[in-house]
């Protein structure tokens, strides 16, 4: 009698992520339409909810009333000086708590007891501070990016292999080489995860920052929208701070793809 | 002080007298649940003070009061069926939205009524001292409101057209809410602001402004209103009507006891105000004193007639801002069927 | 340079993980150290290398630096420690920077010290793309790019496999071959014990006592010679005599540690 012969079934398959770069536009693709299908069927009526062509005929108003640039420009620049206060500003402190056992000790209860508040609940101390331009809307935004940036940082700097720490500190590295060889690329990763929070809380709080004073900026026409009730400039507003949260994405996307080569 | 807990105990046994002699027909048959959606202000008074003395009980309405922190909340909470019925002030935002067919106005709230301070216009301490005395004066100023759209709004609006100012000279700040604008004009952000009675006078006796004029003193209007779905006047006629006619005996009752006035046309507050100030203090947040109540007792129509041409003027205006959609008809989300004798119908 | 310890002791709070450990290194003799686990080895290393702070006893440095030595106490890690962000070369490079180099200097002394480990094709990869030995390899070319006056090796191998271990050992034969170095090598295997050292001192398990010194009377370099490998064969069974009792004792008191503590 022959011995039974088996063929070897390849079982191995699955759980591996291929790279499917048009699954992301099918899946927006059909989204929208079913959502626009809904509301043609009236299954979503248009006082919840706007259809998808009267949120494109609001953005295209937008873009011909000629308002589309200062609300994206006034925004963009709301939240690129706050962002970039707000994160130079967490990440001495966070680089300080990191290394520094005294800022640490006093650093981490006044990160948590500060952390947590709402920023809009200082709103009016900002305007106090303030005033009702300019600063307080990008302190607004510092505000909200700092804490985070301070925590995402010192876990960042605290996450630095101490070998490596041990190894500068043989070869006789002093302490401001070994934080700018050793330290800083070594938590730069953490950081720049840190970034991808903290740059979509400051456009979380972009809304927030804008309620105060101003009618340009996409918050607040988002926030005017909605004071209104015009549900569909309101979605189209909400659109154009998503295609802001996407490019950000991407420049961070970018960023890391350099800058984190050799990982 | 006496006389008040005596009048307290002689409403409630008048309370307790009227449930004993109401036709046990009505006792009987289990009230219909209503529900309205209302901020606690003291402009929701009627429906506060109606609900407490049983009017509503009385036409067999068994009401629930879900009180919002937001204007804004309360049409699109009536508008989805969250409340059955609204009360509050008109906005932009409220036009667009009764625009869209959901809604109906049946009654009137608040309005500017000469002789009763309700809305003040307060200037800055530095503007003042720089000559700013009237609201003539607004054009090239700058002024903190709640947002576009609101009753600041067109509160502005109304005096560029009255005095022939153009209202794009004037800096809109929105900022979202009245605290804001106190604290705006208080620390020297903005030129003036436009404050209800209370917090106006709170402001100028802080010394952090000065009160130059009063909304009724420049112009009159219909600031809010009694509302409900379209669907409930279609389909609960009845149910409408009699919850109408129970906000109106609250109305009534309001008038009687915070617009009173003497002979030579000062406001008193008598015995019949204090009857009914225990009803605020239970309702209104934060909890008045009288001295408040007194203060922000804003003039209501007794029977609930709006100021129907005015509600046009509003539409047409947010309109003309680009703030209402062109489609919006005020006709078609007013049902003046509910209240006889409407005022200032247009033609 | 010689290396003097006298009576160094240590302990990490009230642990005593070191004992009365005294030892004299000759210019260019390579001591290895082994022991059982936890026995204070490591520690050991580092208070030599001073990056712990000495509690007893004295450690000491006799006679001039070799020419050109930038950093007389130098390490080679067991997990190699280097930088991912740099490459080879820059690894090489982190040791020197912060001396005083001209460009010129600085890149001659990569370039040799590549050579000399076999790296002079990787000196634009990164560390991931290595393989363990290489790694190795790099960490050794950081080390003796700063011409050290004494290598402090903890386990430089046990991180390989074993013919990786194998060849690495005959590049370092090769490289003590061009100059000695004075070298403490700390390590769990006999074989590289008796292969690379000079002298080897048992410690004591925890803490750590010098149990026994055994000197290789083998030159270094002729130990790959047939006719040695008996005698070398008798030196590693002494050597595990003398290690296994207290290997046997100290794994049961970790047992015993970790079921109490
Ligand atoms: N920083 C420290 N704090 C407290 N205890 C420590 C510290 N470092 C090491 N120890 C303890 O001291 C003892 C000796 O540690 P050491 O690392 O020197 O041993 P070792 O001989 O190198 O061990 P191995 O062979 O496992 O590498 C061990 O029991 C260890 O747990
Ligand atoms: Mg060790």
């Amino acid at each position: 009698m022959a011995e039974p012969r088996t063929r070897i079934a390849f079982r191995g398959g699955g759980f591996v992520l291929g790279n499917r770069r048009w699954a992301p536009w099918i899946a927006f693709v059909i989204i929208i339409a079913g959502w626009e299908a809904a509301s043609l069927s009236g299954l979503l009526p248009a006082l919840f909810m706007p259809a998808p062509h009267e949120v494109i005929a609001a953005l295209r108003d937008l873009v011909n009333s000629g308002k589309l640039g200062n609300h994206i420009g006034a925004s963009l620049y709301r939240v690129l000086v706050g962002w970039a206060l707000g994160t130079s500003c967490g990440l001495v402190a966070g680089f300080a708590m990191g290394v520094f056992s005294m800022a640490r000790a006093a650093g981490l209860p006044v990160v948590a007891a500060l952390f947590p508040i709402p920023k809009i609940a200082l709103l009016p101390l900002l305007i106090l501070w303030f005033g009702i331009g300019e600063p307080s809307k990008v302190a607004t935004i510092a505000l909200g990016v700092f804490f985070p940036t301070v925590v995402s940082t010192f876990s960042a700097v605290d996450a630095v292999p101490r070998n490596l720490i041990r190894m500068a500190q043989s070869f006789g590295l002093g302490m401001p080489d070994i934080l700018r060889k050793v330290v800083w690329p070594g938590a730069l990763p953490g950081i720049l995860a840190g970034f991808r929070i903290s740059s979509s809380i400051a456009l979380i709080l972009l809304v927030s920052a804008e309620m105060i004073g101003t009618q340009v900026g996409i918050g607040a026409f988002i926030l005017g929208a909605g004071n209104l009730m015009q549900t569909d400039q309101l979605v189209a507003g909400v659109v154009l701070l998503s295609i802001l949260g996407l490019a950000i994405s991407f420049l961070l996307s970018l960023a890391e793809k350099t800058l984190l080569r050799w990982r | 002080m006496v006389s008040r807990r005596l009048l307290l105990s002689v409403s409630a046994a008048a309370a307790l007298f009227a449930g004993l002699v109401l036709p046990a027909s009505v006792q009987a048959q289990a009230k219909q649940k209503v529900s309205i959606a209302s901020l606690a202000f003291v402009s929701s008074a009627p429906v506060f003070i109606a609900k407490e003395r049983g009017y509503f009980d009385a036409e067999g309405l068994d009401l629930d009061i879900k009180i919002f922190n937001a204007a804004q909340a309360i049409a699109v909470a009536v508008a989805g069926n969250d409340a059955d019925f609204g009360i509050t002030a008109f906005t932009g935002g409220f036009f667009n939205l009764a625009g869209k067919g959901a809604l109906k106005v049946i009654a009137a709230q608040s309005r500017e009524e000469p002789g009763y301070n309700f809305v003040a216009y307060v200037a800055g301490n530095k503007a003042y001292d720089a000559g700013f005395r009237s609201p003539k004066d607004f054009a090239g100023k700058s002024v903190a409101i709640t947002t576009i759209g609101s009753s600041f709004h067109y509160n502005l609006g109304m005096l560029a057209d009255k005095y022939g100012f153009k209202l794009d000279s004037v800096q809109m700040k929105p900022v979202q809410s009245i605290p804001n604008m106190m604290a705006a004009l208080a620390g020297g952000q903005v030129d003036a602001t436009i404050l209800p009675a209370n917090n106006a006078l709170k402001l100028q006796a802080d010394g952090s402004g000065k009160i130059i004029g009063w909304v009724h003193e420049h112009t009159l209007w219909q600031l809010g209103a009694l509302f409900t779905s379209s669907k409930h006047v279609q389909q609960n006629r009845p149910m409408v009507e009699r919850f109408v006619r129970a906000y109106q005996k609250g109305l009534a009752d309001y008038a009687e006891a915070f617009l009173a006035k003497d002979a030579s046309g000062n406001r008193v507050f008598g015995a019949k105000a204090e009857a009914a100030f225990p009803i605020l203090e239970k309702w209104v947040e934060p909890k008045p004193s009288f001295e408040v109540v007194k203060v922000s007792a804003n003039y209501m129509d007794p029977q609930g007639r709006l100021l129907v041409k005015n509600i046009y003027d509003q539409v047409a205006w947010n309109q003309a801002q680009g703030l209402v959609d062109k489609s919006v008809d005020a006709k078609s989300f007013l049902d003046l069927s509910f209240v006889k004798g409407h005022l200032d119908l247009p033609k | 340079m010689r290396l003097l310890l006298r009576q160094v002791g240590h302990h990490y709070a009230d642990l005593p993980v070191l004992e009365d450990i005294s030892l004299d290194v000759a210019q260019g003799e390579t001591v290895a150290i082994i022991g059982p686990s936890g026995c204070g080895k490591s520690t050991l290393l580092n208070l030599v290398g001073g990056l712990l702070p000495l509690q007893q006893g004295s450690i000491e440095t006799l006679g001039a630096p070799p020419p050109g030595c930038l950093n007389p106490l130098t390490f080679v890690f067991q997990d190699f420690a280097l930088l991912p962000w740099r490459d080879v070369a820059g690894n090489v490079a982190l040791a020197l920077e912060h001396h005083d180099l001209s460009r010129v200097e600085r890149d001659a002394r990569i370039q040799d010290v590549l050579a000399l480990c076999g790296l002079s094709d990787f000196a634009k990869a990164l560390p991931k793309q290595l393989s363990g030995g290489m790694r190795q390899r790099v960490g050794i070319a950081r080390a003796i790019a700063v011409r050290p006056a004494v290598l402090l090796m903890d386990e430089p191998l046990s991180a390989l496999d074993a013919q990786t271990r194998e060849l690495l050992m005959e590049d370092l034969l090769a490289i003590w071959g061009r100059e000695r170095t004075t070298t403490l090598y700390v390590t769990h295997n006999l074989a590289e014990a008796v292969r690379l050292a000079d002298r080897v001192m048992v410690l004591s398990r925890r803490p750590g006592k010098v149990k026994t010194i055994i000197g290789i009377p083998i030159p270094v370099l002729e130990r790959g010679k047939p006719q040695h490998a008996a005698a070398l064969a008798a030196l590693q069974e002494d050597l595990w005599q003398s290690i296994k009792i207290e290997a046997q004792v100290a794994d049961r008191e970790m047992l015993g540690e970790a079921q109490h503590g």
